[in-house]
């Protein structure tokens, strides 16, 4: 179902079974997970919209990170003694083994560095303009937010309908934004 | 799933209103942090001759100081991440606490180099720049090794620290927009909460990034303080040249970390109210682990001292000798009463691992271990190999001021951050109440199969 998003209902749920029945209500009328946002101030397994595929590159990309981060401080150790003009005979200033210990601190900065920016990017943070949803202060006292999109000029009865299927004394408000 | 409003509150309390004990404590501890600033401006004006270090012992209160703040470091994120890495459960009140206390140990850990320089703005020497300003950065000295290490481990343990505090910023930041919109404290929730908005993928990607964060941290931590532990075994010193100091300092810093996280937790539980998550549950099994790394702190003291007598090469004897019946026997067997003995006596017995027992002994083996720091540096420089450069070492009100000062710069970040961000994860306390709900819906109501 496309739709222009343009307007937006919320739902507040107390239990995550309540929101996972009402997503897939939400699923069963043909809203994709581009039109629905769950959020919750814990990682709840399995509530997300059921077409949703969670995915996450940080383990690969720490390993990159990593690879990256070691390369350079081998580089960083071993070049620096090449290129001091130190006649040596061809035999370098720093022996090989002791590069070790900075290659090793290279790799995990590397790793770490890399680990936070795939999780900020994957996020879409920092996002500063934001602004809060009318149900907002729920999440913080431990509910669960369900908001799904509703069309540009269309009724939001059914969408409407299909959360408070599973919430009968739901704490809804209809929210026009210009998202 | 809804969040026990009345139990967290006391965690909610320092952050949305000035309190009046958070405020004198902050005082308290800034006048004496400012001793540590005070000594530190007097010995950059008068020069570093007004501190009691002297040829032979160039290293004395400042290098021990540095060894035993970089030790406390490894409190919080080698803890924390071991507890995140093996799942325990026990885990989720502690790790905030224990990762604030790595990062504001690292500061000032940090300061004691430069404060050992004499010439503070020279620091940048250290850093490996390659050929600049035609000096070449000798990466084969672990004090280069030092740097990297401490480095990473400050960079890693800050983003440790900030990456799971973004959920709960975020409650901060709803819960004071809601309160209202345009105070200074949404504001700056706003800001630093970054947007984080709580979506089933946003969990997702934090997930996999703290649990990699975990992973990375550990070994970075082991590396720090073996690398500090190469400052001396790198060397020829008597007593210095052990193949066991990397893993004895590893273990000694984890143990003085335990110790610190014992007398901070037990400090937040009575001045913040916050018996619920810091329980006596948390102080017994933290106590648990307490008493193992006593055990092994003893063992590697045990093994070191044990091949050095049995040797008895001359030089290292001349330093065993005053360790164990000289100039330092007297605080060696404090050390030795108040790292193995007491620790074991107390500790060994459910009642002695309540908290205020472990606060107690924490204090004890703080004091232990900075005085196992002392005699390390100090008591092996005063006797070299050389005897013509045989000599004493006598501290001066200076050293004294900066080193009791840094007690009063690490309390003062402690506080500040305690009113800036909850010192017990939320989400993670609820998250591990929700698992704990759903193991007893589980139990209410189970499945039954029938064939």
């Amino acid at each position: 179902m496309s739709r222009n998003a343009s307007a937006w209902l919320h739902a507040v749920f107390d239990s995550p079974s309540d929101a996972r029945d009402a997503l897939e209500e939400l699923a069963q009328e043909g809203l994709t997970f581009r039109d629905i946002e769950v959020r919750s101030s814990i990682p709840l397994e399995g509530v997300h919209p059921p077409d949703l595929q969670l995915h996450s590159r940080v383990p690969l990309m720490a390993v990159l990170g990593g690879i990256v981060g070691g390369i350079c401080a081998f580089m960083l150790t071993s070049l620096t003694s090449q290129a001091y003009p130190m006649e040596t005979g061809g035999m370098p200033i720093v022996p090989l083994p002791t590069t070790g210990v900075i290659t090793f601190e290279g790799i995990a900065i590397g790793a770490i560095l890399t680990t936070v920016a795939t999780v900020l990017y994957e996020c879409g943070l920092p996002r500063f303009r934001t602004k809060s949803g009318p149900l907002d202060h729920y999440l913080s006292t431990g509910q669960i937010v369900v908001a799904a999109c509703i069309g540009d000029g269309e009724s939001p009865e059914w969408v409407s309908k299909a959360i408070a299927t599973e919430r009968q004394d739901a704490d809804q408000e209809d929210r026009t934004s210009s998202s | 799933m809804t969040g026990d409003r009345s139990r967290e509150e006391p965690l909610f309390r320092p952050l949305t209103a000035w309190r009046p004990k958070l405020i004198l404590g902050s005082l308290f501890t800034g006048a004496v942090a400012a001793l540590l600033f005070y000594s530190w401006g007097y010995q950059i004006r008068n020069d570093i001759g007004v501190a009691g270090i002297n040829r032979p012992v160039f290293w004395g209160f400042y290098i021990t100081n540095f060894v035993f703040w970089i030790g406390i470091s490894h409190a919080g994120t080698l803890i924390s991440a071991i507890l995140r890495v093996t799942s325990a459960e026990w885990r989720r009140p502690v790790t905030r606490c224990a990762e604030a206390i790595t990062v504001f140990a690292l500061l000032v850990g940090g300061l004691f180099p430069l404060i050992h320089l004499g010439r503070p703005w020279l620091f940048w020497f250290m850093i490996p720049l390659p050929n600049h300003r035609g000096l070449w950065p000798n990466f084969r000295s672990p004090l280069v090794w030092d740097i990297t290490a401490i480095g990473t481990y400050l960079i890693g343990s800050i983003l440790y620290l900030l990456l799971p505090l973004l959920p709960d910023l975020a409650i901060l930041r709803d819960r004071h927009t809601a309160d209202n919109p345009d105070s200074a404290r949404a504001r700056i929730y706003r800001f630093i909460a970054l947007g984080w908005r709580g979506t089933a993928q946003q969990w997702h990607s934090l997930e996999s990034g703290i649990r990699a964060l975990a992973v990375i941290i550990i070994p970075v931590a082991v590396s720090v303080h073996t690398i500090v532990s190469w400052d001396f075994s790198m060397t020829l010193q008597p007593m210095w040249h052990s193949t066991i100091f990397g893993p004895y300092f590893v273990v000694g810093a984890i143990y003085s970390g335990i110790a610190v996280l014992m007398v901070a937790m037990y400090l937040l539980r009575r001045g913040m109210g916050l018996e619920s998550y810091l329980n006596d549950k948390v102080f017994n099994n933290l106590g648990l682990l307490f008493l193992a790394f006593t055990l092994i702190w003893g063992y590697f003291t045990f093994a070191e001292h044990l091949t050095v007598w049995y040797g008895n090469e001359p030089s290292e004897m001349a330093v065993f000798t005053e360790r164990i019946s000289g100039k330092y026997a007297r605080i060696f067997w404090a050390m030795v009463l108040l790292n193995v003995a007491v620790p074991v006596l107390v500790l060994s017995f459910p009642r002695g691992r309540k908290p205020w027992l472990t606060a107690i002994v924490g204090v004890g083996v703080l004091i232990g271990m900075w005085i196992e720091r002392f005699i390390i540096v100090v008591g092996t420089l005063s006797l070299p190999r050389l005897d013509f450069t045989v000599g004493s070492y006598q501290p001066t009100w200076v050293e004294l001021g900066i080193l009791v000062g840094s007690f009063g710069c690490f309390a003062l970040l402690y506080l500040v951050f305690v009113q800036i961000a909850p010192i017990v994860s939320i989400w993670e306390v609820r998250e591990g109440d929700h698992h704990l709900n759903q193991v007893h819906s589980a139990t209410e109501h189970p499945v039954l199969e029938t064939t």
